[in-house]
């Protein structure tokens, strides 16, 4: 063998994964080279701290009768049993409560009763034991060896489709502990992993905003629930999440919203519920990432005096979350928004640091707050009320993303019919709308100011019930237009345009780019001056300059066309009379003169017009230079 | 009981109760270790493990001459590497759960008992920060890979059973197995508290 045996051979070989003689090979040269016996010794003691995975894990009991029990029913409630994992970080906590059971324990139930009702320190007695959240005074004096079967059984008893029930036989018997629990992370439960149960889709485009509101049954007991909401890998704005219940509002309330330090991505909810069972939720928030935009396709008769339009919507996720099934409903209009979505989402902590700014650390020391893991026990027990409350408000302020609007009349709502699964990074085009025969017209127009010597085809028509339209503003998108290119209905691409949003009843003109098969053709025939004035020096004061100009039309189309040709002259002082009755004239403003006439297929129409423009003192003396017809 | 699997799996087709919850103490504390080390999480190890002997209920009838054992590592896995998929980029609506904040939180309280009895508590400490890390390591491999260690490691069971519970052939095992130890020869500490 040349060299040395790579890391891969030496794990092949140590691992039985190797061939016979591959594994052969590996053996003899082990023998000889200590440099690759010392690489395999290495690596055996590196495997060897897998082993320290190897602790006994056993099944209990009670799992195991809730295996047999959930496999032979029908229909599982989804559950998360109820377990105790306290932390490190708590164990001082832990040592006090255990220090406060047995204080407890020694005392008569009025005693009892009298040290839970009037505890006011920042770590109460119940606090950090998972199975007393929720169960009050008298479900806590159980013994503990008792307490988790009472949940797994209550919990695992109750179908996800059960009708609400009341979850204590005799509701006197069992309060509701009046302070919230302590501590979320040291304090875990609950019983149900919901599924969506509807969820809708607000686009605003404008804004990379979306509004996501979800249905959701959460299966809460009687007590305090926490319940727990991660967006890790998506553009969701944590400081947009808000959670209320659909029914038994009078009966469920909704806490508080926390964000344990250092976990990041994550909220949990704390949830005081009176009753035991299902209820089910909605679940808003914001997230970016979702974006829609509108495009049409019209396709033109073959005689061009009408237009089959069909309008889309391409809806694009790139919101790291799938949506199944949503109701997807698109809003045109401007949003002002007070921060960028998704930088909110993607901010580690959802309120910035977890220390929030002004409170505590006076001194700079870092006891002020015992730092990040004190953040959530502060505002709710921490050694200052008014911290705490301060915190509180500050989190109540945050909590909803002020958007302002301007009313609802700047927008318009799109709801696209049914649902709609939207994978991530999936787009999606949806047919928003067909429309067929929309009386069109087109127009070509000439300008040599604006497009040079080459005209412009325009189409035209109106977002009005004349036109077949008129029940929505259409959103702005691009519009793509396309002719008949032969008698056998192929198509060819006429031309595009982005067009804005198009209110009801405004009418809308297509640029459709140069047109090919119109030209037209102005040629200077004749040029004159004339009237010349002379101040009292024999200097020239003034004069007028005669223009006469021949524009000829070319349509090689097979379709009559419509001509519009603007003509601009460099002052304002012109007159220009115009007796053909073939075609339209009119001034278009101080500068421009407009021409519109019909060009049958395939044949050319000239027209002329002779134009006076006055200079100098002609210029100051309109009434010297009237003449038949003047502007 | 005494009766082998197979007359067990029988038995329970039958509609003996009795005999399903044998099978279901016979395995369950491999089982659970195994979907433990699978997603590293003691609530979805214990979902997973109520799923899997669901799925066995329920599809019973349809075992016919095959390892139990196997059969039954074969449910898991799939429900394993199901979730594992389902959960990469997803938002989770899910009760707070204690597993979620192990990680972050160090160790816990039962580690912390524990170590009242140990002789040095800052060693049973470092103990705890090293089993981390090399949870860490094997929670970082593919599903597939992930499953293919798990089985053959700590489940101790052979290639070839490996192969039979993966639905794969016996090479496709051993390229995981190789990638996965390759993988984690570059993660695990090398001493207390180092990784590359």
């Amino acid at each position: 063998m040349n060299g040395h045996l790579t890391e891969r051979q030496l794990i092949d070989y140590e691992f039985d994964l190797a061939s016979e003689s591959q594994a052969k090979e590996a053996r003899a040269h082990l023998e000889q080279c200590d440099a690759c016996r010392a690489k395999l010794d290495e690596l055996k003691r590196k495997f060897a701290s897998l082993d320290l995975l190897r602790d006994e894990i056993s099944a209990s009991e009670a799992l195991i009768s809730k295996a047999v029990e959930n496999a032979a029913s029908p229909k599982p409630a989804r559950i998360i049993a109820v377990r105790r994992w306290p932390w490190l970080g708590t164990a001082a906590a832990v040592v006090v409560v255990g220090f406060m059971f047995l204080l407890v324990s020694n005392l008569g139930p009025g005693q009892r009763g009298e040290e839970v009702a009037s505890d006011q320190r920042p770590f109460p007695d119940d606090a950090p034991t998972a199975v007393d959240l929720g169960y009050g005074t008298a479900k806590q004096l159980a013994p503990s060896s008792q307490r988790p079967q009472t949940v797994r059984s209550r919990l695992m008893m109750k179908p996800a489709a059960e009708p609400m029930t009341v979850a204590a036989t005799d509701p006197h018997s069992i309060e509701i502990a009046e302070k919230p629990p302590f501590a979320p992370a040291s304090a875990i439960e609950l019983v149900v992993l919901p599924r969506r149960q509807d969820v809708q889709l607000t686009i605003y485009n404008a804004a990379d905003l979306t509004l996501v509101r979800e249905k959701r049954n959460l299966t809460l007991k009687r007590g305090w629930n926490w319940l727990q909401f991660m967006w890790a890998n998506t553009l969701i704005d944590p400081t947009s999440l808000s959670l209320e219940p659909m029914e038994h509002k009078d009966q469920v309330d909704i806490q508080q919203l926390v964000f344990p330090p250092r976990l990041r991505e994550l909220g949990r909810w704390l949830i005081r519920s009176e009753v035991s069972g299902q209820v089910p939720f909605e679940l808003t928030y914001f997230t970016s990432g979702l974006s829609w935009r509108a495009f049409y396709m019209g396709t033109l008769s073959q005689d061009e005096k009408t237009m089959h339009l069909e309008g889309y919507v391409r809806v694009v996720n790139d919101s790291g979350e799938d949506y199944e099934d949503a109701q997807t409903r698109l809003i045109v209009g401007k949003v002002h928004l007070l921060d960028e979505i998704r930088a909110l989402a993607q901010r580690q902590y959802a309120y910035g640091s977890p220390v929030p700014e002004g409170l505590g650390m006076k001194d700079g020391s870092a006891a002020g707050l015992a730092g990040a893991d004190r953040r959530n026990e502060t505002y709710e027990y921490g050694e200052g009320e008014a911290i705490g409350k301060r915190f509180a408000r500050r989190l109540g302020s945050l909590e909803r993303k002020e958007i302002r609007k301007e009313g609802l009349s700047e927008y318009f709502l799109y709801t696209i019919d049914g649902t709609e699964t939207i994978p991530n990074q999936w787009g999606k085009r949806l047919l928003s709308s067909e429309t067929k025969e929309i009386p069109v017209s087109s127009l070509y127009k000439h300008d040599e100011q604006r497009w040079g010597a080459q005209a412009v085809r325009y189409l035209s028509f109106a977002n009005d019930e004349e036109h077949k339209l008129g029940e929505t503003p259409l959103p702005d998108g691009m519009v793509r237009i396309y002719g008949w290119a032969d008698a056998e209905g192929h198509l060819s691409y006429v031309g595009g345009t982005g067009v804005k949003y198009i209110p009801v009843g405004e009418e809308v003109e297509l640029n459709l780019g140069p047109a090919r098969l119109v030209e037209v053709e102005p040629t200077l025939m004749d040029f004159r001056t004339a009237n010349y004035v002379f101040d009292a020096n024999d200097n020239i004061a003034g004069w007028d300059e005669v223009r006469t100009w021949k524009i000829e039309i070319a349509n090689a189309r097979t379709v009559p066309v419509e001509i519009e040709a603007t003509r601009a002259f460099e002052t304002p002082y012109w007159t220009l009379p115009f007796d053909d009755k073939s075609v339209a004239y009119e001034k278009y403003d101080a500068t421009h003169a407009r021409f519109k006439l019909n060009v049958p297929a395939r044949t050319k129409r000239r027209f002329e017009y002779t134009v006076t423009t006055y200079y100098g003192v002609r210029a100051e003396t309109p009434v010297k230079r009237q003449s038949k017809r003047t502007n | 009981m005494g009766s082998n699997d197979e007359s067990l799996v029988a038995a329970h087709v039958q509609g003996d109760r009795a005999a399903f919850r044998e099978l279901v103490q016979r395995y369950g504390d491999s089982l659970l270790g195994y979907l433990f080390r699978m997603t590293g999480n003691r609530d979805q190890a214990e979902d997973l493990f109520q799923e899997t002997f669901k799925r066995v209920h329920e599809k019973a009838h349809t075992f016919r001459g095959r390892n139990f054992k196997s059969w039954l590592f074969t449910i898991a896995t799939r429900a394993a590497i199901d979730t594992a998929r389902r959960r990469k980029r997803r938002v989770v609506l899910s009760p707070v759960a204690g597993g979620d904040c192990d990680e972050e939180r160090g160790p816990q309280l039962d580690t912390l008992t524990a170590s009242e009895d140990a002789v040095d508590p800052a060693e049973t400490l470092v103990q705890d920060e090293r089993k981390a890390q090399v949870r860490q390591a094997v929670e970082t491999l593919p599903a597939k890979q992930r499953a293919t260690l798990v089985l053959a490691y700590y489940q101790q069971l052979s290639y070839r059973e490996v192969a039979d519970v993966m639905g794969c052939s016996l090479g496709t095992v051993k390229t995981q197995m190789s990638r996965a130890l390759a993988t984690l020869a570059r993660k695990l500490p090398d001493s207390v508290g180092v990784t590359k």
